[in-house]
């Protein structure tokens, strides 16, 4: 009986089309999002340099967020770049590059070296761009209480210090029921760490791009790092894509996207 | 090839009365909540239409109802009912054994269902999965909530033990006593239905714990929730393939060509394949290594493959026999089925709703795609044609053999539902397509008011539109239908029985070298149609004016 059978109803094959969507794994490893070690090697080529960087820079990235970061070290640096970077009309706006990191690390690096009393030596770092005491008070205390967090920052931005591609740092706070900042203004072709993490239950940061949106899942007390460049002026809707309570439909904020005068890194 | 047992009519009809008594029950209750579920669904796709507008709250209990009512109320009572019966089926004449088992069972679920509607109606809006989080500052909410799941899961576990009982105790089933296909999928069935049952208690006790100031915040709750939660996702899809194998065998007479091992080891290979791919449901999650991501969309591929093989079996021996009886022409098998019958109707769409789901189910596994799809309109608009199209149309067409049989009414008005699953699937292909689309376009999965106050592109609300028009068309194609299969459910005339059409493949000889190219060429269809979406949504994605390394994908 079974020599006579046609192959198409034979078991063998039957088993074998069972596994037909396996060759989706081809269409995969052609855009470099093949999930084997041999399939990424091809995504240089195939993603440019977003995803080039993606599978590596995503590893580090998830070591970020989990441990690099705390919940209060993120809100604390949250609020120093709030205020730092607030203008008039409520939007905020990191200056370019060097600004953040640079004064970040002289903070870091003077808090982290001479200890927590060396108030002046910090308060000078900071004059020559920014005049918010309280900011760099919570984050001089923060450094002498927190070793552990502390020399993580020391670390990143001994690093800036050697290499002027440090990306400029931007910290989204999501909440019941907006996001803080709600309206940032951003230049295209800047290298941002955007960091997020919402503070009371989980949110979504979906980032509105035209044709599609970019989406990110946000847990209470979790800082998710992301670097991103934008490439296109215009303006970003930003809105919550995790059914969060009453006030979930108006959850929203934006970035309006500025084309650099230079269009280039800082 | 020919079954040694009665017809499954006949063997249904054969049960006895206090067994007919409880599945009528179960499958009234059902019924009820596929009706009351549908309206839920209606008004909520309205809503997102913009056609109908809701106070946030409203909006939220309207999909908390919705989806708790057919997700789990629906597909669960079905599921219960037509293990029950089937497994009664296979033995023949016997009953169910631990009868009393499978009462306390199904009165547990019962009850289920009636705290989860109140708790839904009247609480803080939880959605289906009872986030604690949503309803910290409403515990009872919470707990009354929760008590409702672990009432259907202490139910569905009672009557699973009692169908697995009854299968292993059979009579006079098939020769030597061995399970039959059919049996042993009933068991591996009544075998996932425990699982779920326990991974409901893991997820919602906790929550009842912490209701009643007897434990702390149920903080690990969405974990446990995704385990209960894959495991909904693909036992209704293993209960589909086990009421094919049945139905068409009641339909044509034809049962597997491939022996009863094969099918055995098909439905055992469930546990295989589908456990191990629950990672997808997590791609969006901000701290899920990237190992974790890669090894769960590598998994996530071989996640359709029983599915895939058991499709391929019941219609490889469907065209051997219809070719075998001088069928020609590429599909002429396929014309020469009883197409009068609404339930070869039913069972045909809901391959071809399969298909389609299936489709975009494989777009949606690939982690660095989660990004673009997790949370957006893209998960109800392609989850709609697996959990309407193939499982719903599937258990229906089920209930519409065998509800005539366990209270001997003639079948409602047939040319009427013949249409039905027409219907239903062109709704479906309204709503999927316009869904789909607007999750391609970023359309949040769960916000009624998309306008942010003009900020939103104008396409989302033409796409929410079709949506709603889709909504309605499978919603209204559905309710005839499930008044239809409902009206069964009630004593008829019993002289008016007028027996549905079929045909009877199973005694014809197969011709040898006799080719089965349908099935095959529908896996190689959908595969190609799974990688041209993978590919729009590729360059979708690279064309877009941002570049992000690092960050999460996606999950339902
Ligand atoms: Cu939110």
């Amino acid at each position: 009986m079974s020599e006579n059978r046609h192959f198409t109803t034979r078991r063998g094959f039957i088993t074998g089309m069972g596994f037909g969507a396996v060759g989706l794994y081809g269409v995969w490893a052609a855009y470099g999002a093949a999930p084997l070690p041999f399939g990424n090697h091809h995504e240089t080529l195939h993603q440019g340099h977003g995803d080039a960087a993606g599978t590596l820079g995503h590893a580090g990235a998830d070591h970020d967020a989990g441990s690099a970061m705390t919940p209060e070290a993120f809100r604390r640096e949250h609020a120093a770049f709030v205020d730092r970077f607030k203008r008039p009309d409520g939007s905020v706006e990191p200056v370019a590059g060097q600004a953040v990191s640079h004064d970040t690390g002289h903070h870091d690096m003077n808090a982290h070296d001479m200890g927590h009393h060396d108030v002046d030596a910090h308060d000078m770092g900071y004059h020559d761009m920014d005049a918010h005491g309280a900011g760099h008070h919570d984050m001089n205390a923060h450094g002498a209480e927190d070793g552990h967090d502390m020399s993580g920052h020391a670390m990143s931005h001994t690093a800036h210090g050697a290499d002027a591609d440090q990306p400029v740092d931007l910290y989204l706070l999501a909440f019941m029921w907006g996001y803080n900042p709600d309206i940032l203004r951003l230049r295209t072709g800047v290298r941002y760490r955007l960091r997020m993490m919402a503070d009371d239950i989980t949110h979504g940061a979906s980032f509105q791009l035209g044709a599609a949106s970019r989406i990110i899942r946000l847990r209470p007390d979790s800082v998710s790092d992301q670097i991103i460049t934008f490439t296109k002026p215009g303006t970003v809707l930003i809105y919550c894509t995790v059914y969060c309570g009453a006030g979930h439909d108006q959850m929203q904020g934006k970035i309006i996207v500025t084309a650099s005068e230079q269009g280039g890194q800082p | 090839m020919n079954a040694p047992l009665p017809s499954l009519s006949d063997r249904v009809s054969a049960l006895p009365g206090c067994d007919k008594a409880l599945v009528r029950v179960l499958f009234g209750a059902s019924l009820l909540a596929l009706a009351l579920g549908v309206g839920f669904g209606w008004l909520t796709a309205l809503g997102r239409a913009g056609v109908a507008v809701f106070e946030p709250q409203q909006a939220a209990r309207l999909l908390t109802l919705h989806g708790v009512t057919v997700f789990f109320y629906w597909l669960y009572l079905a599921q219960t009912a037509l293990l029950l019966v089937l497994a009664g089926a296979e033995r023949n004449g016997g009953g169910l054994a631990l009868r009393s088992l499978a009462w306390i069972g199904g009165a547990l679920m019962l009850a289920g269902f009636a705290v989860s509607e109140i708790a839904s109606i009247t609480g803080t809006p939880l959605l289906y999965d009872g986030g604690p989080a949503l309803g910290r500052d409403d515990p009872a909410a919470v707990g009354w909530f929760s008590l409702g799941y672990l009432l259907l899961g202490a139910g569905l576990a009672a009557s699973s033990a009692s169908a697995i009982a009854t299968v292993i105790t059979r009579r006079n089933g098939g020769a030597g006593g061995a399970l039959s296909a059919v049996g042993f999928a009933l068991f591996a069935w009544a075998g996932f239905l425990i699982v779920s049952a326990i991974a409901a208690v893991n997820a919602f006790l906790p929550s009842v714990l912490w209701a009643l100031g007897r434990g702390a915040f149920p903080a690990n709750q969405p974990t446990e929730w995704h385990i209960l939660f894959h495991n909904l996702h693909y036992l209704p899809l293993m209960a589909t393939v086990v009421v094919w194998y049945v139905l068409v065998q009641a339909l044509t007479g034809v049962s597997s060509m491939h022996g009863a091992r094969f099918s055995k080891i098909v439905f055992a290979s469930y546990l295989l394949f589908v456990p191990p791919t629950s990672l997808y449901h997590m791609f969006l999650e901000p701290n899920l290594s990237e190992t974790v991501r890669v090894v769960g969309s590598l998994l996530s591929l071989f996640v359709a493959v029983p599915t895939v093989m058991a499709f391929l079996i019941i219609v490889s021996s469907l065209e051997a026999h219809g070719r075998s009886r001088g069928a020609s022409g590429r599909l002429g098998w396929v014309g020469a089925l009883p197409w009068k019958n609404p339930v070869m109707a039913a069972i045909a769409c809901a391959a071809l709703n399969l298909g389609l789901g299936l489709t975009f189910a494989f777009v949606l596994i690939q982690e660095k795609l989660a990004p673009l799809f997790s949370d957006t309109f893209f998960v109800p608009g392609y989850f709609h044609f697996f959990a309407v199209g193939t499982v719903s149309l599937s258990f229906l067409a089920a209930m519409m053999v065998v509800l005539p049989a366990l209270t001997g009414s003639a079948p409602w008005r047939p040319a009427l539902l013949c249409r039905m699953p027409a219907v239903i699937s062109l709704g479906l292909l309204i709503f999927g397509a316009a869904g789909i689309a607007a999750g391609y376009a970023g359309v949040p999965r769960r916000t009624f008011d998309i306008s942010y106050g003009g900020g939103a592109p104008a396409l989302w609300h033409t796409l929410m539109t079709a949506v709603g028009i889709g909504g309605t068309v499978f919603a209204l194609g559905l309710t005839v239908l499930v008044l239809g299969v409902a009206r069964s459910l009630l004593p008829g005339p019993k002289d008016s029985v007028v027996q549905q059409p079929v045909v009877s493949w199973g005694d014809t000889p197969l011709r040898s070298q006799v080719a089965a190219w349908t099935g095959p060429a529908g896996v190689v269809l959908v595969v190609v149609a799974m990688a041209l979406f993978t590919i729009v949504a590729f360059d979708l994605m690279n064309a877009l004016p941002l570049t992000v390394i690092g960050g999460g994908g996606h999950s339902h």
